[in-house]
């Protein structure tokens, strides 16, 4: 790059930064008079971008990435979000969905953020949770429109609600939620105690971009709260290794999973193999599995796994097929 | 069409091995192809013993290891070879058309415009599974082919010089396009990514039977230009004074290296180096005859293939690394080899 187009790049960053806060910073009397009202209560809130004021009761909240459907699941009512895929959107309630449709999209993911857009929004909070290089990327744009506070995508999901509903004002929604989970995990754990300790468990999957003829034994997602809070004995990686979930095991591995005593595979809200997994269901391995023919697969519902609300739905969909298993021989 | 079943050496015939050699060689090939025919079965990602896939292949039963072998191994094994053999053929077909030892199918743009047609089924039409976007590969590679078919005409007719530069400008643009759509959007470059590869894994038989009449014809008119071809290899007014026909048996060719090459794309996906290594180490084995150069890529190629996949199922067990990535790993290192050990072996 020559010395003029450097320096016309950044003349060209420049003029654009300062455009973002210019309508950022504008807005009619009335607009800035309660927006400064609102900002005079504030409080301080740490994240994974460190120690940041918000206001104490943030009413414009945009919510990116990862945030938008957990924030919404807490009764948050953002007024930019991300796009939710359609296998995100299908399962969440109709008043959230309601909620998610009201809210102005800003873009597909965080990284498409159409920042002129969202500062048009005049929001007094952004939340963030994307990849740690991908928030990198737009951080001084963000924080030059709005208090952000950003989470990476390593934060464990019973905190990374608390954080939400911390930053949004909505702790009591969330407690709400937190008993019923509570609830739910005492309940199955007092009603199936002698399958949880005796049972060797094995959780199996597969994605919309697997690979043709592969499916994966799944240790993250649900199932991982089927292990840390229900104590389901099912494999998981040694410490410090890949998740087996990113392995892509071939059909015919399908044979080794007699091994367990029960499977755990993947359904819709209808109770239907995931229409991914539709192929190992289908193949002459999985129907000639002991485990099959015994009523040993249990089709299970996972919604999410990074709010109560989905979680909630999955250890229902858990709970009912478990009281289905048939009696141990 | 008699002039194209006339018999031709090609040049350099006396410098050529002897038939003995040949023969042998040929032999060998075929044992080699057996062989891995027969460990292809045996291998895999799980240990199952001899006498299941002995009784999975003559004595079926629903014992599931046998479900393991008629329905997976046999079937990857079975695509492995045909993939193998239209990869090699038409690899042989391109450097035999272009007089250039380091050509492939990609050079004329069939890689890229079936990896574009892909990426629009995918992207855009938001086809998933392999069984719907095989077709658009294989419409990807027989229309772009066309297309430069066309480009590299001149009024004295087709120019391989020509025809090969427009397939690396049209491979460019379609290779450009399907970057903007995959860049903007990631999930379809997420469901390419095993295609994109190079993969012979969970590809049912089904998949393979629409497009095995294509490939019979096209071996058939590849072996059929194979002599006009070795009369072209002196020139093309040496070849129309002993009466070959270069336009039409160009035409004829390239017809059959987009079939041979389109189907087997469409199936697998791009698998690099097949088409380039195995016709160069055909060439060192017997000389400039065409028709033995095809005949031993058709045995070689298939080997080279079925043995990478071999090593791909064990070396990273339980998970597999795809063909295409094996072909490359193995076959970069061994052409350099093979190269600097014989001096090339030129056209």
């Amino acid at each position: 790059m020559t010395e003029t187009r450097r320096r016309g790049t950044a003349l060209a960053a420049a003029l654009m930064g300062v455009a973002l806060v210019l309508t950022a910073c504008g807005g009619n009397d009335s607009e800035s008079t309660t927006d400064t009202a609102a900002a005079a209560k504030t409080r301080t809130v740490t994240a994974g971008n460190g120690a940041v004021e918000i206001p104490a009761a943030p009413q414009r909240v945009v919510a990116l990435g990862n945030t938008t459907q957990p924030f919404i699941d807490i009764g948050g009512k953002p007024v930019g979000v991300t796009e939710l895929s359609a296998s995100e959107l299908d399962p969440i309630p109709a008043e959230q969905k309601a909620t998610y449709e009201a809210a102005t999209k800003l873009g597909a993911d965080t990284a498409e953020v159409d920042l002129e857009k969202l500062a048009g929004l005049k929001p007094d909070l952004i939340l963030v949770q994307v990849p740690d290089d991908e928030f990198e990327g737009i951080k001084k744009q963000l924080e030059a429109v709005a208090p952000t506070l950003f989470w990476g995508l390593d934060t464990e999901w019973k905190a990374f609600a608390d954080a939400l509903a911390t930053a949004g004002n909505l702790t009591d929604s969330l407690s709400q939620q937190k008993t019923q989970f509570t609830d739910k995990i005492a309940k199955i754990k007092a009603t199936y105690p002698a399958i949880i300790a005796d049972t060797k468990f094995v959780a199996v999957d597969r994605w919309d971009n697997s690979d043709p003829g592969t499916f994966v034994i799944s240790d993250f997602g649900c199932i991982e709260i089927a292990q840390g809070d229900i104590g389901l004995n099912a494999p998981k990686a040694a410490a410090g290794a890949d998740p087996l979930g990113w392995t892509n095991l071939p059909f015919e591995q399908i044979a080794g999973l007699t091994k367990y005593d029960v499977i755990l595979y993947p359904v819709d809200a209808a109770g239907q193999p995931k229409k991914a997994f539709a192929p190992v269901v289908e193949s002459n391995t999985w129907k000639s599995l002991s485990t099959v023919t015994s009523g040993h697969a249990l089709g299970v519902f996972c919604p999410g796994n990074n709010s109560y609300g989905p979680v909630l739905q999955y250890l229902d969909s858990l709970d009912r097929a478990l009281a289905a298993l048939p009696a141990k021989k | 069409m008699t002039v194209l079943a006339q018999q031709h050496d090609g040049p350099g015939a006396t410098t050529a091995p002897g038939p003995r050699r040949r023969l042998l060689g040929l032999v060998t090939a075929l044992l080699v192809l057996s062989a891995l025919l027969v460990l292809s079965v045996l291998i895999g990602s799980t240990e199952i013993s001899p006498s299941v896939v002995w009784n999975a292949l003559f004595h079926p039963s629903a014992d599931i290891d046998q479900f393991a072998i008629r329905d997976y191994r046999l079937p990857r094994t079975i695509i492995g070879l045909a993939v193998g053999v239209a990869l090699g053929l038409s690899g042989a077909l391109i450097q035999a058309i272009t007089r250039n030892p380091l050509a492939d199918p990609g050079v004329l743009g069939v890689h890229a415009g079936a990896s574009f047609a892909v990426t629009v089924a995918v992207g855009v039409l938001g086809i998933r599974e392999i069984q719907g976007y095989m077709w658009f590969a294989f419409a990807g590679a027989l229309i772009v082919t066309l297309m430069v078919l066309a480009l590299g005409s001149t009024r004295q007719g087709q120019s391989p010089v020509v025809m090969v530069l427009a397939g690396v400008c049209v491979g460019a643009v379609l290779g450009g396009a399907r970057e903007a759509i995959q860049l903007t959007d990631p999930e379809a470059f997420d469901a390419m990514r095993s295609w994109n590869a190079g993969s012979i894994v969970g590809r049912p038989l089904d998949l393979l039977w629409p497009i095995l009449p294509l490939l019979a014809v096209a071996l058939v008119l590849a072996l059929a230009v194979s002599g006009p071809l070795n009369a072209m290899a002196l020139g093309d007014d040496l070849a129309t004074a002993q009466g070959v026909h270069p336009a039409r048996t160009r035409i004829l060719a390239v017809v059959a290296l987009t079939l041979l090459a389109g189907g087997a794309t469409a199936i697998a996906g791009p698998v690099a180096f097949v088409g380039l290594m195995v016709p160069h180490v055909a060439r060192w084995i017997v000389g400039p005859n065409q028709r033995w150069i095809f005949v031993y890529s058709i045995l070689l190629a298939p080997s080279l293939l079925l043995a990478s996949d071999i090593v791909g199922r064990i070396v990273m067990r339980p998970g597999e690394i795809p063909v295409g990535i094996v072909t490359a790993f193995i076959g970069a290192p061994v052409l350099i080899i093979l190269v600097r050990r014989n001096k090339a072996s030129g056209l």
